[in-house]
């Protein structure tokens, strides 16, 4: 697959919306070790927010589809995790004005700018234990796949993987940002809950592509 | 621990307990938009308004703090969760005028990060606000590194001064001026002896040992800090006393205020107990106990402990301090 319009990015975005689902029990019992266990729960409120803005979203626009869903989930009470998703695909939407499909490198550009948007929201580094830890390895392998012509199924894939070996990477580290610092030594041994949101929204973007491939 | 409580389906506890809390204090506030707490009587435009955002499941905070001389906004998350940017916004257009907005946000990841997303669109619309952060949990890190040091019930302080100057006709300036010496010269200690539950999910939210307490407890029971083997009213008084004295450098001669607030479970009781020998131990080191403030204000649901706030006072703030006041949490005549 070299290019995905509008449906096939609305399905990715179903994608992850299932995947979060299927896993939310197991989000909140890894935000119960350092924050207050509520992590998957308001993941599925994000995500059926999300559901809402697809069915509701209804310009054909690729813009405006992330534009939506971005808004939608901002407007979720959770924490952290409303502001920080929602300007993920607040960032994405800006820059995906004008375009009516996207190839590889626009998909790379499109996460590239979500990631962008998220860091101008917190301070967080790699290796402080958040979902930075997820993000920056899915986004550089997005990049390093984009070439002319390549194939997002693929270019998702190997997305997919690095956010869950940078997910599960975030195990070895000791929280130094949010509420799990607090906890210090002890954080050592969990992964963390926002990294793993974030690397099961990759997988849920692969299988949401292979659905409809 | 299992959870014993008496709620209705949890989707819908964080709106159902607006619903009652506004019914409860239907002269003081009201609903906007069915998720904006309000005052009955609204602050007339010439002077400034003061906002704050902050989840659910602490009552009376912080909505329990909108009223005549304090607050005229509460933007309520859901239950330990902040609200989203979204309807941040809309508080702050709601409360868009020329004297402009003091934006009160404690620290707090989620809080933080809604403020400072509203923030940015409020400003692009040309809305005239200054955000003050309070983050005084001395437990979070050394002073001065102050993204370690979340808000705890430090905020109550401040909004009463800050929101008594915006009634007395300060300026924008002037009240964020009011509010950041009041924050600056303020530290809070929280002690935990008996854990919660979330009321949503039934989830332990603290574990406390049998027969210990927790010296350096978070407003959720995050855990972290000191834990020791439960002591006596006196002995506890004098610990958190202490430290948080040497934390904002207490001299004698100076005069101060302490606020305990009891998180859930304990008593009144013994609050008292523990106000007597801080006064003690105060005179002990020439130290006037200016003003005090016993009760609940910011609870975690049946958390068992309280959190201790001292704090500088001067002239101007004793008598911002003192300025009439009518909010559900805080009535001064």
């Amino acid at each position: 697959m070299n290019t995905i319009t509008h449906d096939t990015l609305a399905e990715m975005l179903r994608g992850a919306a299932a995947e979060i689902r299927e896993n939310h029990e197991w989000l909140s019992r890894l935000d119960s070790v350092g924050g207050d266990g509520d992590h998957g729960t308001t993941m599925v409120r994000a995500m059926a927010r999300m559901e809402e803005a697809l069915a509701s979203s209804v310009s054909g626009k690729i813009h405006t589809l992330l534009n939506d869903v971005g808004w939608a989930i901002l407007g979720v009470d959770g924490g952290a995790t409303g502001p920080l998703l929602g300007m993920f695909f607040v960032s994405m939407a800006s820059a995906a004005e004008g375009l009516e499909e996207l190839g590889a490198g626009n998909v790379a550009a499109l996460f590239e700018a979500g990631l962008t948007g998220v860091r101008a929201q917190t301070k967080a580094q790699p290796g402080d234990k958040t979902l930075i830890d997820a993000l920056v390895p899915a986004v550089e392998a997005l990049r390093a796949a984009a070439e002319p012509g390549a194939d997002i199924l693929e270019a998702l894939h190997l997305a997919a993987e690095a956010a869950e070996a940078g997910a599960k990477l975030t195990s070895t580290m000791q929280a130094r940002f949010g509420r799990a610092r607090n906890i210090k030594e002890q954080s050592i041994g969990t992964q963390d809950p926002g990294a793993t949101s974030m690397s099961l929204l990759f997988r849920g973007f692969k299988k949401g592509l292979e659905s409809h491939a | 621990m299992a959870m014993k409580k008496l709620i209705n389906n949890p989707d819908n506890l964080a709106k159902e307990l607006l619903e009652g809390f506004v019914l409860a204090n239907s002269r003081k506030v009201a609903l906007v938009r069915s998720d904006l707490v309000v005052r009955a009587k609204a602050k007339a435009q010439g002077k400034v308004a003061l906002v704050t955002l902050g989840g659910s499941g602490h009552e009376p905070a912080l909505s329990g703090f909108v009223g005549e001389g304090m607050l005229d906004i509460s933007v309520p998350g859901e239950i330990f969760a902040a609200p989203g940017p979204p309807r941040v916004l809309e508080a702050l257009r709601l409360a868009k005028r020329d004297a402009g907005i003091l934006f009160i946000v404690l620290n707090h990841a989620g809080d933080v990060l809604s403020a400072n997303v509203a923030t940015g669109l409020a400003e692009k619309e040309g809305i005239k606000l200054r955000r003050v952060l309070t983050h005084e949990d001395m437990s979070g890190g050394p002073r001065g590194e102050s993204d370690d040091r979340r808000g705890l019930s430090g905020c109550l302080p401040v909004i009463k001064v800050a929101g008594a100057a915006a009634e007395k006709g300060y300026s924008l300036e002037e009240c964020a001026t009011v509010a950041e010496r009041m924050e600056a010269g303020m530290s809070t200690l929280a002690v935990a002896v008996s854990g919660a539950t979330h009321p949503c999910t039934g989830d332990v939210i603290a574990e406390i040992p049998e027969g210990m307490m927790v010296v350096g407890m978070g407003q959720h029971g995050e855990a972290g800090g000191g834990t020791q083997p439960l002591k006596t009213a006196d002995e506890t008084a004098e610990i958190m006393l202490t430290a948080l004295l040497d934390d904002i450098q207490a001299k004698p001669g100076e005069e101060l205020f302490v606020m305990l607030n009891g998180v859930g479970s304990t008593t009144l009781m013994e609050l008292y107990l523990v106000l007597r020998r801080v006064k003690q131990l105060l005179e002990a080191r020439g130290i006037t106990l200016a003003r005090s403030l016993v009760g609940e204000f910011l609870t975690v649901q049946e958390m068992g402990g309280f959190q201790m706030c001292v704090g500088r006072l001067d002239a101007e703030l004793k008598a911002l301090w003192d300025a009439p006041c009518e909010s559900p949490a805080w009535t001064a005549k």
